[in-house]
């Protein structure tokens, strides 16, 4: 039972509705020819009765050896006469059977006896059973009357039932619909929320929702700019601060004092330069994407990266340009290669095009790799992993997280993996080429 | 006794203004701090004054409109080094266009600060008067099939593609664009790009030139823009440029 419950909501109200509209269009094309039954049935008794008075009378008065030869023209079609069979079923008592055994009595006046009995072949529906005047038995058998149904009226409720599925279609496609585009727009709003607000038209219940499906967007989009709009003003507002911290060190008699004090300041301007950049990233404030060559991009990179005496290695082509951000790609690379380098020496990036026009660059190393536990959380921002391992290594905790939130920005996702033998992959996405979205 | 360098700080906060006069009155320049434009027009009209330090973010008329000014006016050739909180790129380019000779991104690091203040007073010291005053710099150099962004350090092929350089591809290509039509040896192209503190080989100039002829798709057999000069180095042979100007 429940294997045949459609999973979606399409498939469920489309099953109710035309289940229900057939049943109910079935019913009443029953009740339609049952009443035509029993009229035709009505009718064929005030003639019958009359019509077997008037054979009954005629046999009466033919002698007896003449009897034989004229039942053949007295039978009609539903019913016909024998003579000297004796009552052989059981006696019929419904109402059926008295109203037939009433009628005939009736008909044929006082002075003959009507007894029913079932009919023992299916295709009849009763015997009347009498003697004649001279104590012949006759047997007259009554079939049903042939109810003729012509083919089009087949045709005429196919046609019907087709104009039901139609409609049952249409109402239902009408009532989901909105729920599909709502389940998109959902899907479609980016980490800014940017996405395009819903038209708020159609049929009331719809306009409505939509109405508070985009005050829904705005408000968590309200809620995510403010947050932003904070971490951006406290790092932004950190920075006359740190100016001033730094040219008071370095008015500073004690050299010693002086260096520890830079070395704070580095590792605190560093976090104010990371929370200005996530706080950019996060907020949508892109730059203007253009055609960027990315074979170029990664090995520019590559080798300003091995001009500083770090081992990189670029694999992988693509070999046409693509519609992206290049700072924002040069941004994720750069962050995805820094964590590599904190913890491998040799560091790979490689390249590819899937064959769902999706172009994925992976940044790898031999490093410890992370915990799997651990895979999904280190990209938010502010997540480190054990403080032991990473506190000199210097990081703020946001690297990740922007290069997450800019993979977003392009459209793509970054994810990242524990590599076969050891150490960790970190891949992100873009779309190869521009979507007519 | 030597004379003094004269800078003119502008900046709305007081303390910064405070702690930068001393530390450039410590370092043997002579400072003079003022909040605002107007404090700074008073300034310059007052003295002479050998370089402006102005802070982008000011009350009232803001740092690049001032610069604008300053370039516009009377004080047309003095030296500007801008100081900008905000690290983002456009207003940093925006600040170049208009004239500044270099900027410095807060927080910053005295030392770097009083090193770029040195450097940019050098730097024009060595040209004549006449030149002094830095036009407005041309943001595309147009050579061949290719414009080299200068502000943003990319190419840009025939296409409008976008293709990345690294810093030292860059500086080797800038050297070449400057120093168009004519031999550089290895060793000046290792002067020019890598500066005197540079130990690298004849052979690691080989090496980027082959890289930056790789960038620019150009076939070493058949070079379109980098030739090899035998047994002398290199020259750029193709035509440089500014943008608009045909090649």
């Amino acid at each position: 039972m429940t294997r045949l419950w459609p999973r979606s909501l399409f498939g469920r109200l489309a099953l109710i509705l035309f289940v229900g509209l057939a049943v109910a269009h079935g019913l009443t094309f029953w009740l339609v020819m049952q009443e035509r039954g029993q009229t035709s049935w009505l009718m064929m008794m005030s003639y019958l009765a009359k019509d077997i008075a008037t054979s009954v009378a005629i046999l009466d008065r033919l002698p007896a050896d003449e009897r034989a030869a004229w039942l053949d023209r007295l039978e009609r079609r539903n019913y016909s006469y024998a003579i000297g069979a004796k009552p052989d079923g059981a006696p019929a008592d419904d109402a059926t059977a008295q109203q037939v055994v009433q009628a005939v009595a009736t008909a044929l006046g006082p002075g003959y006896t009507v007894s029913a009995t079932q009919a023992t072949d299916g295709a009849s529906l009763l015997r009347l059973h009498l003697a004649l005047t001279d104590h012949t038995p006759l047997t007259i058998t009554l079939s049903a009357p042939a109810m003729a149904i012509s083919a089009w009226v087949f045709a005429v409720l196919a046609l019907q039932l087709a104009l039901l599925a139609a409609a049952t279609w249409f109402a239902v496609r009408l009532a989901t619909r909105p729920l599909a585009q709502l389940a998109r727009a959902s899907d479609r709003l980016g980490p800014a929320l940017q996405g395009p607000l819903l038209p708020e038209d159609g049929p009331r219940e719809v306009a409505r929702a939509a109405t508070a499906f985009n005050a829904m967007q705005r408000r968590i989009a309200g809620h995510l700019g403010e947050r932003m709009r904070i971490l951006a003003a406290v790092s932004h507002d950190l920075q006359t601060p740190i100016t001033r911290m730094r040219l008071r060190a370095e008015l500073l008699d004690s050299t010693e004092l002086r260096d520890k004090l830079n070395a704070d300041l580095d590792v605190m301007q560093t976090l104010v330069r990371e929370g200005i950049a996530y706080a950019r990233s996060a907020h949508g404030e892109a730059e203007r994407p253009c055609r960027v060559d990315l074979d170029a991009l990664l090995d520019s990179l590559a080798c300003d990266y091995r001009d500083a005496g770090q081992t990189i290695r670029v694999r992988g082509r693509i070999d046409h340009p693509v519609l992206t951000r290049p700072q924002a790609v040069r941004r994720i690379v750069v962050n995805l290669l820094d964590n590599a380098l904190k913890f491998a020496r040799d560091v790979e990036i490689h390249i590819e095009q899937t064959p769902r026009d999706i172009i994925a660059v992976t940044v790898c190393d031999r490093g410890p790799g992370i915990d799997p536990a651990e895979l999904a959380a280190v990209l938010q921002p502010f997540y480190r992993l054990d403080r032991s391992r990473n506190r000199d290594t210097g990081g703020t905790g946001l690297g990740l997280a922007i290069a997450s939130e800019l993979a977003l920005l392009l459209g793509g996702r970054l994810t990242l993996a524990n590599r076969d033998g050891g150490g960790l992959a970190a891949r992100f996405t873009l779309p190869a080429f521009e979507r007519n979205a | 006794m030597q004379r003094r360098d004269h800078i003119l700080i502008v900046d709305d906060d007081r303390e910064i203004r405070g702690l930068l006069t001393q530390y450039l009155e410590k370092n043997g320049c002579r400072a003079t701090a003022v909040a605002d434009g107007r404090q700074m027009r008073a300034a310059l009209a007052d003295g002479t004054v050998d370089m402006i330090v102005l802070d982008l973010m000011l009350q009232g008329e803001d740092g690049l409109a001032l610069c604008r000014d300053l370039r516009a006016g009377a004080s047309g050739s003095t030296p500007i080094l801008i100081l900008t909180a905000r690290d983002e790129d456009t207003d940093r380019i925006v600040g170049l266009e208009l004239g500044a000779d270099d900027y410095v991104t807060k927080p910053f690091v005295a030392r770097e600060l009083l090193a770029r203040i040195k450097a940019v007073l050098r730097r024009t010291r060595m040209l004549p008067p006449n030149l002094r005053a830095p036009t407005e710099t041309s943001r595309l150099v147009v050579f061949g099939d290719w414009s080299l962004d200068t502000t943003q350090r990319h190419l840009i092929d025939a296409t409008g593609t976008m293709v990345a350089l690294s810093g030292a591809e860059y500086r080797l290509l800038r050297v070449f664009l400057d120093h168009a039509q004519r031999v550089l040896s290895r060793d000046q192209l290792l002067d020019l790009t890598q500066g005197r503190e540079a130990e690298a080989f004849d052979r690691s100039i080989d090496l980027l030139v082959s890289r930056l002829r790789q960038r620019l798709r150009d076939d070493a057999r058949e070079p379109q823009y980098i030739k090899t000069v035998r047994n002398e180095g290199y020259v750029f042979c193709a035509a440089v440029a500014p943008r608009g100007a045909p090649p």
